[in-house]
């Protein structure tokens, strides 16, 4: 390991992290948002669930690579634009949350939903105070296999020039040169394991009672 | 010419579709990369997650081995092994496997863990051994399960396994990094099309396996009544018993 | 008061599952709807709050009909209590109780402070306050829904089965504390249950719904249990109805009288005397109260070891049936009398009673068959 590398290209490094952090991120956050809209229409209108689940599954199977580059020519940026990466892993974030959302919100049970609704709670303020809550552990398990996805996929759009920590690693492929593939390799795995711990704070913070009800 | 007509060219321009180089072959390629690396990640994993589930223990680090696992970028790991080993199918392998594990190691170890206790109790206490209580009860319980995650292991190899063609191997990626080099957008747009394909096919593959495999009694399709009433206004969703690959990968996971 | 003007909820692959169900539930009285599974007891219960909508009829609650009412308003309006629960598991049981002030718009401070104050009502160790449902056990939480339920202080309850899914020892305890709550605050309550014996004990008047969604019988328990007006009514409410008849009478007429007992500590002598030819002697204390039956033929003189059993002792506020089960399980056949004190009145034994059952049992109509 040629640790001169990394001395003489520090700037190089900390901005592909950056690069890497926010093309992992953004997906996310946005996938979460229309993961928990699609998914509270899905479980309001049973029958639009099969479709939109088939639909997500199918998006699952196009390899990230071919996302990537099919992207452009379906919706006309340019190959290089980052917001092919942005978009496309907005897509398989969104294939995987909505059934995590979904799924979480069905959790709640009929005698919980029975009595929200004769205390009086209208349709929408049941699904953010109740069923949503109830629904956070399956959301953020979701969440946390996302991320760690989202963080893995994002080097491959090195392939089309766009990909943070990637390209240090096909720097490293086509010189032959295993300092720059290493130093992409353990931040990548640093930044994955990093969020992970972060969604895991967040989540014992939000939900504390999902830990006790596991101890009781 | 827009990208479906190019995607058409391709895939009606019959060079395409012979020799070493056409899509068969590739298919052929692609399919060896899969299943050899779902038979190792299976071979790993399996005997792990069941060892795990019947004992209860060793759960916690079973499930941050996946969780490491999955935060290992398959590319990386892809180039690693070629930097150190040189080119061949050993990177691909290791960095499939590497994909391939978490979701059968979860999904063993969560299936046989949601056998009912008492059914483990009763079979304890009927005189059966650890061993054929295992692979005689827990496992035909558990395995729309063990299934489940075997489907989230191969959509996620056969998908990833087009990177193999970074690296001068063959598959279906061959047409994608081709394309890529020569911005042949149809060629490009074949290979992800045919992959996918692929992945639906091996997916209904497994539904079907599952639906010889899996016992009746199992698979929830015998219900006994129709769900009775009083219910209220919005009748509560059934809970469908599909295999969900990402909840029971991710459930088990948020221990 | 809630009021059923012929009232029938069919569904739309055409079940019947309330039948033309005309009623009243009085004010500060608990109206309970029993019968077996299918009777229509839950649905009718939950068309009072409209979760399940009237096909044809109207409910009016104090005069209003609901139909005319705001679904979400009524509801937050009446209190509403269910088996299991069903309490929010992501919340406090303190946030749980508050959650109708919450959905009201009370302001954070006076909600909290109205739940821990029921907390207190219903019997919860404030420790509790902060701890989530899964912590609690099963009584704990049916005592959390029946707190919620009264957090807005709502005139009208419904409860649904609210205490089926407890062990019987802590439901006899939550129905008392339930009847000594409803003393403090008479509510208007509509209760549903499967278990005709928990109707009897609880209601003010009862609802015998059968299978088809039909009334078949709305009176008080008493006279449910002397005149039930068909077979399925008195088969449902059991084989020893006259037995548990005698609950809703009075044990005061009863010929008590007194009888020679002996302090703690006296001598053979003095038991054989007391005793005037019977086989045992009654043993008090200091305080009067007793304490068992001496043995004429005991060799020594009276210590509480060498004493039998009193049993039960009943008094003169308690029922017939509290006399008569003194009477059978005393050693002596005779029931022992006490006052409010616990201090001795006198005895009665189970002859007697019988004999008093005979002169003052409610009268039969005619033409019907002797039980």
């Amino acid at each position: 390991m040629d640790w001169g590398y990394v001395e003489s290209n520090v700037d190089l490094i900390v901005s592909k992290l950056v690069e890497h952090l926010y093309l992992s991120i953004v997906p996310i956050l946005v996938a979460l948002v229309l993961a928990i809209v699609i998914g509270a229409l899905a479980v309001r209108f049973p029958k639009s669930y099969p479709p939109i689940l088939a639909l997500s599954s199918a998006f699952y199977t196009v390899p990230s690579l071919a996302l990537f580059v099919i992207l452009p020519g379906i919706i006309g940026t340019q190959i290089l634009d980052p917001v092919n990466v942005i978009i496309a892993l907005t897509i398989y974030s969104l294939s995987l949350l909505v059934r995590n959302v979904v799924d979480g919100l069905r959790v709640t049970s009929a005698d919980v939903r029975q009595s929200a609704l004769s205390m009086g709670y209208t349709r929408t303020r049941q699904l953010w105070s109740v069923e949503l809550p109830i629904a956070m552990p399956l959301i953020f398990a979701g969440l946390r296999v996302a991320t760690v996805a989202n963080i893995s996929m994002v080097s491959v759009g090195a392939l089309i020039g766009v990909g943070g920590l990637g390209e240090l690693m096909t720097d490293g492929f086509q010189r032959n040169y295993l300092a720059p593939l290493l130093v992409g390799l353990v931040l990548s795995v640093a930044l994955a394991l990093v969020a992970d711990v972060v969604i895991v704070t967040l989540q014992r913070w939000l939900t504390p009672w999902a830990r006790l009800a596991r101890q009781a | 010419m827009t990208l479906l007509d190019a995607l058409i060219d391709f895939l009606s321009d019959p060079d395409s579709w012979s020799g070493s180089r056409g899509i068969p072959a590739r298919i052929v390629e692609h399919l060896y990369y899969t299943f050899a690396a779902l038979a190792a990640a299976f071979a790993l994993a399996f005997p792990v997650g069941l060892l795990i589930g019947h004992t209860g223990r060793g759960a916690l680090l079973a499930i941050n081995i996946g969780n490491a696992a999955r935060a290992v970028p398959t590319f990386g790991v892809l180039i690693l092994v070629v930097l150190l080993a040189g080119i061949g199918f050993l990177p691909v392998l290791v960095a499939l496997v590497i994909i391939g594990i978490p979701p059968i190691l979860t999904s063993t170890y969560a299936g046989i863990r949601e056998v009912e206790g008492a059914t483990v109790s009763a079979a304890r206490g009927m005189g059966m051994t650890e061993r054929s209580m295992l692979f005689s009860v827990e496992l035909p319980i558990a395995l729309p399960t063990v299934i489940a995650g075997l489907r989230s292991a191969t959509l996620q190899v056969v998908s990833t396994a087009t990177i193999a063609a970074y690296v001068s191997l063959g598959g279906l990626g061959r047409f994608v990094i081709d394309g890529l080099g020569q911005r042949d957008y149809g060629e490009m747009a074949g290979g992800a099309v045919i992959v996918a394909v692929l992945a639906i096919l091996l997916d209904v593959m497994w539904v079907l396996l599952a639906r010889a495999v899996v016992s009746p009694g199992v698979s929830g399709r015998l219900r006994r009544t129709p769900r009775a009433r009083p219910d209220d206004e919005d009748r509560t969703d059934q809970h469908g018993t599909d295999e969900s690959h990402a909840q029971h990968e991710t459930a088990a996971g948020s221990a | 008061m809630i009021e059923f003007d012929h009232v029938s909820k069919q569904y739309d692959d055409g079940t019947l599952a309330v039948d033309d169900l005309s009623l009243v539930a009085g004010n500060g009285q608990i109206t309970v709807f029993v019968g077996p599974s299918g009777c229509g007891k839950t649905t009718s219960l939950r068309m009072i709050n409209r979760t399940i909508p009237v096909t044809s009829g109207s409910i009016r609650v104090d005069g209003e009909d609901i139909a005319a009412t705001d679904a979400v308003q009524l509801r937050r309006r009446i209190g509403y209590v269910i088996q299991h629960a069903g309490l929010f598991p992501h919340r406090t049981v303190v946030d749980n109780i508050a959650t109708v002030p919450h959905l009201l718009g009370w302001d954070k401070k006076r909600s909290r402070s109205v739940a821990l104050e029921l907390m207190d009502r219903v019997g919860l160790d404030p420790v509790l306050a902060k701890r989530y449902p899964a912590q609690l056990s099963g009584g704990q939480q049916q005592r959390v829904g029946v707190a919620r339920a009264l957090a807005a202080d709502p005139p009208m309850l419904l409860m649904d089965e609210p205490f089926s899914a407890v062990d019987p020892i802590v439901r006899e305890q939550l129905q008392d504390e339930f009847l000594r709550l409803q003393h403090e605050l008479g509510k208007t309550i509509v209760f549903v249950t499967h278990d005709i014996d928990e109707a009897i004990k609880l209601g003010d008047k009862v609802a015998v719904m059968q299978v088809g969604g039909t009334l078949a019988q709305f009176a008080s328990p008493a006279e449910l249990l002397s005149h039930p007006s068909s077979d399925f009514v008195a088969e449902f409410i059991g084989r020893d109805r006259g037995y548990r008849g005698l609950s809703f009478v009075s044990a005061e007429g009863l010929p008590v009288h007194e009888s020679s007992t002996v302090p703690v500590g006296a001598s053979e002598d003095d038991v054989r005397r007391a005793a005037g030819g019977a086989a045992h002697v009654l043993v008090l204390d200091t305080d009067q109260h007793p304490v068992g039956w001496a043995p004429v033929n005991g060799r020594t003189a009276v210590v509480p070891e060498r004493l039998l059993d009193v049993g039960t002792t009943f008094t003169a506020e308690q029922s017939l049936r509290a006399a008569l089960d003194g009477a059978l399980a005393s050693p002596t056949g005779e029931a022992v009398c006490v006052d409010a004190d616990g201090r001795f009145v006198g005895v009665v034994n189970h002859a007697e009673i019988a004999e008093h059952l005979t002169t003052h049992r409610p009268r039969r109509a005619e033409g019907q068959a002797a039980g």
